[in-house]
């Protein structure tokens, strides 16, 4: 597979590293001349030393032939331009962005970016993991769909505890499948009844988060 | 380095630009292993960019590619030596040659260094040459153009 890499600083320079161990074609895009000249002495000729936004570069980087564009420069303006070129006029057919600001995951998503990936948005969720914060907790996307992969731990005020799942009032296109009780997953039944602690994992579009949170968290949480 | 009594190499990577250096260092180089019985390799590298897959059919279909090997073995033969035609294509010449060397064994390259110089005049080495003498495994010999042949 040819993967072309656009920016070469701690992401794009291990990135490449580990895709030619792999085995992969890799050539590396980085338009600080230095930079570029340094990864070279490392890792040898295939680090272009050349601004992948511009479109006559990403050409002689070869973006005709690439299965992959990877766009991982620390500035999301930039990574969205080099997906929509490779996209749009290369015919890629594969574009990955780094995304530094969570808020700009809808834009890249309606530009037709393939695959977004938000190292913000990763700890962040790591983090909301181990501290409590009385909110949904958002694990993942499901592929190109707009649903996600929602959690919701149950604390003491939530008006869900004591309750059978059938009893609660789901929004429409949202599915409780799962609780994670007391480090056990187990599949969610219609006549289980919801206890304190209690981690409800839901499947859900993103506009059915405020019926869900009431339901599940607790509308005071919800004003919080 | 090599005691007086040694040859002064064994086995030498030409390195074959297809400009007016070949034949001289090809001339040379055999007129010094002739003596010594060491071995010649002339390397000719084609350089693929990166629109077209590495093992695209470039070189092979090119007459250039094989007339810069047709000179070089006939002016070894001139020098009453054989050199080894070999062509490769690569991303990149100079980390083409010293990948050759190192995979021959070679105990010598030789490059010629064609007199160029840019706009304001200054001589102009290029980055095959600084790549090679930086990172080449064995000794190496750099042939400079004479100034008076610069066309």
């Amino acid at each position: 597979m040819f993967v072309l890499v656009v920016g070469g600083g701690k992401v794009g320079y291990y990135l490449t590293k580990e895709l030619i161990q792999s085995g992969h074609e890799v050539v590396l895009m980085e338009k600080d001349r230095a930079r570029a000249d340094q990864i070279a002495d490392e890792i040898g000729s295939i680090v272009i030393p050349h601004d992948g936004c511009e479109g006559k570069y990403l050409g002689e980087a070869g973006a005709n032939r690439a299965d992959i564009v990877a766009a991982v420069t620390g500035d999301d303006e930039d990574n969205l331009v080099i997906c929509q070129m490779a996209k749009h006029h290369f015919d890629v057919p594969r574009t990955i962005a780094r995304v530094n600001n969570p808020k700009n995951e809808d834009l890249f998503k309606h530009l037709g970016v393939d695959e977004l990936i938000s190292p913000t948005r990763m700890i962040l969720g790591s983090i909301e993991q181990d501290i409590p914060v009385h909110e949904l907790l958002h694990l993942a996307g499901l592929g190109e769909s707009e649903l996600e992969l929602i959690e919701a731990h149950l604390d003491a005020g939530s008006p869900a505890i004591g309750r059978s799942t059938g009893d609660l009032q789901m929004p429409e296109g949202c599915a409780l499948f799962a609780v994670i009780r007391d480090g056990v997953a187990m599949p969610l039944r219609s006549d289980m009844t919801l206890r304190e602690d209690d981690k409800v994992i839901a499947i859900g579009p993103e506009d059915c988060e405020t019926l869900l949170k009431e339901q599940l968290i607790g509308a005071s949480a919800t004003e919080s | 380095m090599p005691s007086p009594e040694q040859p002064p190499f064994r086995r030498a990577v030409v390195a074959l630009n297809g400009g007016p250096t070949d034949e001289r260092i090809v001339r040379l180089a055999a007129e010094v292993a002739r003596h010594t019985k060491a071995e010649l390799i002339g390397v000719h590298v084609v350089e693929i960019n990166w629109t077209l897959p590495l093992d695209a059919d470039v070189a092979g279909r090119s007459e250039d590619t094989q007339r810069v090997l047709d000179l070089a073995e006939a002016a070894a033969e001139e020098a009453h030596y054989k050199i080894e035609p070999v062509l490769l294509q690569a991303r990149d010449v100079a980390a083409a040659l010293v990948d050759e060397a190192s995979e021959r064994g070679a105990d010598l390259l030789v490059v010629g260094l064609p007199y160029r110089t840019r706009f304001g005049g200054d001589f102009a080495i290029g980055r095959t040459v600084p790549y090679v003498l930086k990172n080449a495994p064995c000794a190496v010999w750099v042939v400079r153009e004479p100034m008076g042949e610069v066309v």
